[in-house]
């Protein structure tokens, strides 16, 4: 009955993925969609077993899926906040987390590797539980840690109430001040690959099944993405995609960033990602073979990619003169 | 016994003791080159080809070379006693053994191509083959009195004689063994199979530019002046600007200092450095060293595009830079240092120097080149083939031609990992 059920889910993604997959938006709301799908399946079966939810409960996406920038390909990344402290919640929530993540895995996508998954118990808390891991992590500081508040920072309600999320997040915001929080946001998001040389030249993988191709993910979405991720939490936003915070810039913030510039590129790269990188699978559809563009297309990308340079180096200059000051 | 004669044999006697430890960075330099599981094999058939080359060298390398004969070959001299020779200011033992090292030095460079996948037979029989066919004729040539020296080819420590005709045998055994299991994908791409160790490839780098200082101030065959510490300063400086420069291309096009790739740029500044150290002027050496960066780099993506699996970079570091080597004499020899041939372009010698060089590189690449071809080819087919069998290759020579790894502990890990 189970199988059966997330067949289906699966059947009515490959169905629907043609016509959605022309278009960024239309792709992120069938993905959602399918994700909710997945978890009132999931709590179907669950209760079969266990009986309903003992408490109420939100999940969120992070990652890509909290982005709304996912890909045709994507994999797991998601957590899970029940409102009840009680201890015996927690193995009831385990299972179902346990039990989405089976479903999303056989609906077609791959586990995360990181384990940012609501059946890993570090991803799947009560409220309280979570307050004390977010300032935990704050406390500990470390590179990892850092991660973790960055992965979150992503989170987006998909069942449930945003309420739990913009609570979580705010207890990051109202912190950010405090132990060099934004300028650690900062070192560890500032390393990305490198995509164009001085000569202007483009830099695709040089060996292995990707040879020729540019590694667009890495090299093209992660200077915006991050940057508008820095953007977000210094402007407070509850917005997790990157087009949506770039809109909500302030106006102080908008004087130095160029708004529509960097929304019609980040804009087109996500269109370029989507409708000419090969999308057999999860790993190529990260990979834009430059072969198959043309001049005016080669040219695209390379601005893309400088903008996104641009941009991050804007906002890096912006945040350590802050931190400048700060210090005195 | 004059004193002269003392400090000579002394001087080049080092020179001997220095070159034939490049073997030991040769080792290092391919064994950290290639993957673990052919460490040992690497680094053990380094040491047994070296002796078989000796042997022969002894035998009849030295009398093909040195030996009474005609302008293409050596005739006497076999089997070589120990006697001085007449005509030189130094020990005759000595000579020989600084020779002998050279030979082996040059056959342990075409061994390169052999990386990773010939059965441990080809390269003894190769050995054998290369130290009596192969390189005496073109070191007769050029250093024995032969045709290219009557020309007035300059070629002071073996650009050519050594290292080019080295790779050449190296391309002719790439080309016959073809690629190693997994370097091309199905649609042409290459994957990159890394060595296994950074630091022993940059410890080689700093044994063989150490070594160098015996290969080439070594071959000045004297101390007379002092002017061996010229030469090495030269070969210095060539070895600086090499690895500067391959650093300075590889950040400029691929975005990365790639560390591989600087080593291999101090290298091709040696190897380039090598025929024209005593001839030039110290700035050109730094402008030969820097080109020789510059080529290696290009070089080695232009084989590997051309699907010729070189797992070492012989073909680059001592073929692409060797010839560069040999050629940059016929540009930048100068007047009073030009003691073969005559000046450079740029020193008023016209193009006369730069044809002679040319036609040597020409000549000793194409002979090294074909007659190994054929050499290999004519083993390929009476030893049953020259490379080991998939499995054989999958498990590491370490295992199918010796027994044992050279890192037993490691690499039995790591197959527990993978299976």
């Amino acid at each position: 009955m189970t199988e059966c059920s997330y067949s289906q889910v699966k059947k009515h993604r490959f169905e629907r993925m043609a016509e959605a997959s022309k278009d960024h938006f239309q792709l992120n709301a069938l993905h959602d969609n399918i994700y909710k799908r997945v978890i009132q399946l999931a709590i179907e079966n669950v209760s079969k077993e266990y009986g309903p939810p003992p408490c109420s409960f939100s999940f969120f996406v992070t990652g890509s899926a909290g982005r709304l920038e996912q890909s045709i390909w994507s994999d797991q990344d998601h957590g899970l906040i029940y409102h009840h402290p009680d201890l015996d919640m927690k193995s009831y929530f385990l299972i179902l987390g346990k039990e989405i993540s089976k479903g999303l895995y056989q609906v077609g996508y791959p586990y995360c590797d990181g384990g940012v998954m609501s059946s890993n118990p570090m991803w799947c808390k009560s409220i309280s539980e979570w307050e004390v891991q977010l300032n935990r992590w704050i406390e500990e500081s470390s590179w990892e840690s850092i991660r973790y508040l960055l992965i979150f920072l992503d989170a987006r309600i998909l069942y449930g109430t945003d309420n739990d999320v913009h609570l979580l997040k705010n207890l990051i915001f109202q912190k950010v001040n405090t132990n060099q929080l934004m300028n650690k946001f900062l070192n560890n998001t500032m390393f990305y690959k490198k995509g164009i040389n001085v000569l202007g030249m483009l830099l695709p993988e040089t060996h292995g099944q990707h040879a020729g191709a540019l590694n667009i993910k890495e090299i093209g979405l992660f200077p915006y993405v991050n940057a508008l991720r820095l953007i977000a939490i210094k402007e407070k936003m509850s917005e997790t995609s990157t087009l949506l915070r770039l809109e909500s810039i302030s106006e102080t913030m908008s004087s130095v960033i160029d708004k529509p510039l960097y929304t019609k590129q980040f804009l087109k790269l996500l269109n370029y990602r989507l409708l000419l990188c090969d999308q057999t699978d999860y790993d190529s559809g990260h990979y834009l073979s430059l072969k198959r563009l043309t001049k005016e297309q080669t040219k695209d990308v390379k601005d893309m990619i400088k903008h996104g340079a641009a941009l991050f180096a804007v906002v890096r200059k912006l945040l350590e003169k802050e931190d400048s000051y700060g210090a005195k | 016994m004059d004193t002269a004669f003392l400090l000579n044999s002394m001087w080049v006697m080092l020179g001997a003791v220095l070159v034939i430890l490049m073997i030991g960075g040769f080792i290092l330099l391919e064994t950290g080159s290639t993957r673990m599981k052919n460490a040992g094999h690497i680094a053990g058939k380094t040491i047994l080809t070296f002796s078989i080359g000796s042997v022969i060298f002894w035998a009849v390398g030295f009398g093909l070379i040195f030996g009474k004969g005609n302008s293409l070959l050596g005739f006497s001299d076999f089997f070589y006693s120990g006697y001085d020779i007449d005509g030189m200011s130094l020990s005759g033992a000595v000579f020989f053994l600084f020779q002998l090292a050279f030979a082996g030095i040059s056959l342990t460079i075409a061994f390169g191509g052999f990386a990773e996948r010939a059965k441990l037979s080809a390269y003894l029989v190769f050995a054998v083959l290369f130290s009596v066919i192969v390189y005496p004729p073109i070191a007769h040539w050029i250093w024995g009195g032969g045709w290219l020296a009557e020309h007035g080819k300059q070629d002071f420590a073996g650009s050519t004689v050594v290292h080019l005709t080295g790779a050449m045998a190296s391309l002719a055994a790439t080309i016959i063994l073809k690629p190693r299991i997994g370097k091309y994908n199905k649609d042409g791409s290459a994957n990159n199979l890394a060595g296994h160790n950074q630091v022993f490839t940059a410890l080689s780098v700093l044994l063989l530019w150490v070594g160098w200082f015996g290969f080439n101030a070594g071959s000045t065959l004297s101390v007379d002046a002092g002017f061996f510490g010229f030469v090495a300063v030269n070969t210095n400086l060539a070895a600086a600007a090499g690895t500067v420069a391959a650093m300075i291309i590889s950040w400029i096009v691929l975005g990365k200092a790639d560390v591989p790739m600087m080593l291999n740029g101090a290298l091709a500044g040696l190897v380039a450095i090598t025929a024209s150290c005593a001839f030039v002027e110290t700035w050109a050496s730094v402008v030969i060293g820097f080109i020789a960066g510059i080529l290696v780099f290009y070089s080695i993506r232009f084989f590997e595009k051309m699907k010729i699996d070189d797992p070492i970079a012989a073909l680059s570091v001592h073929g692409t830079a060797g010839v560069w080597g040999t050629l940059s004499t016929g540009f930048f020899a100068t007047k009073e240092l030009a003691t073969v041939g005559q000046p450079g372009l740029f020193y008023g010698g016209g193009l006369h120097q730069l044809g002679v060089q040319a036609m040597g590189v020409v000549v000793c690449g194409a002979f090294a080149f074909i007659v190994s071809f054929i050499l290999l080819s004519i083993m390929k087919a009476a030893m049953n083939g020259l490379r080991v069998t998939e499995e054989e290759e999958i498990i590491g020579l370490d295992m199918s031609e010796h027994g044992s790894y050279g890192y037993p502990e490691l690499v039995k890990v790591e197959q527990k990992l993978k299976a």
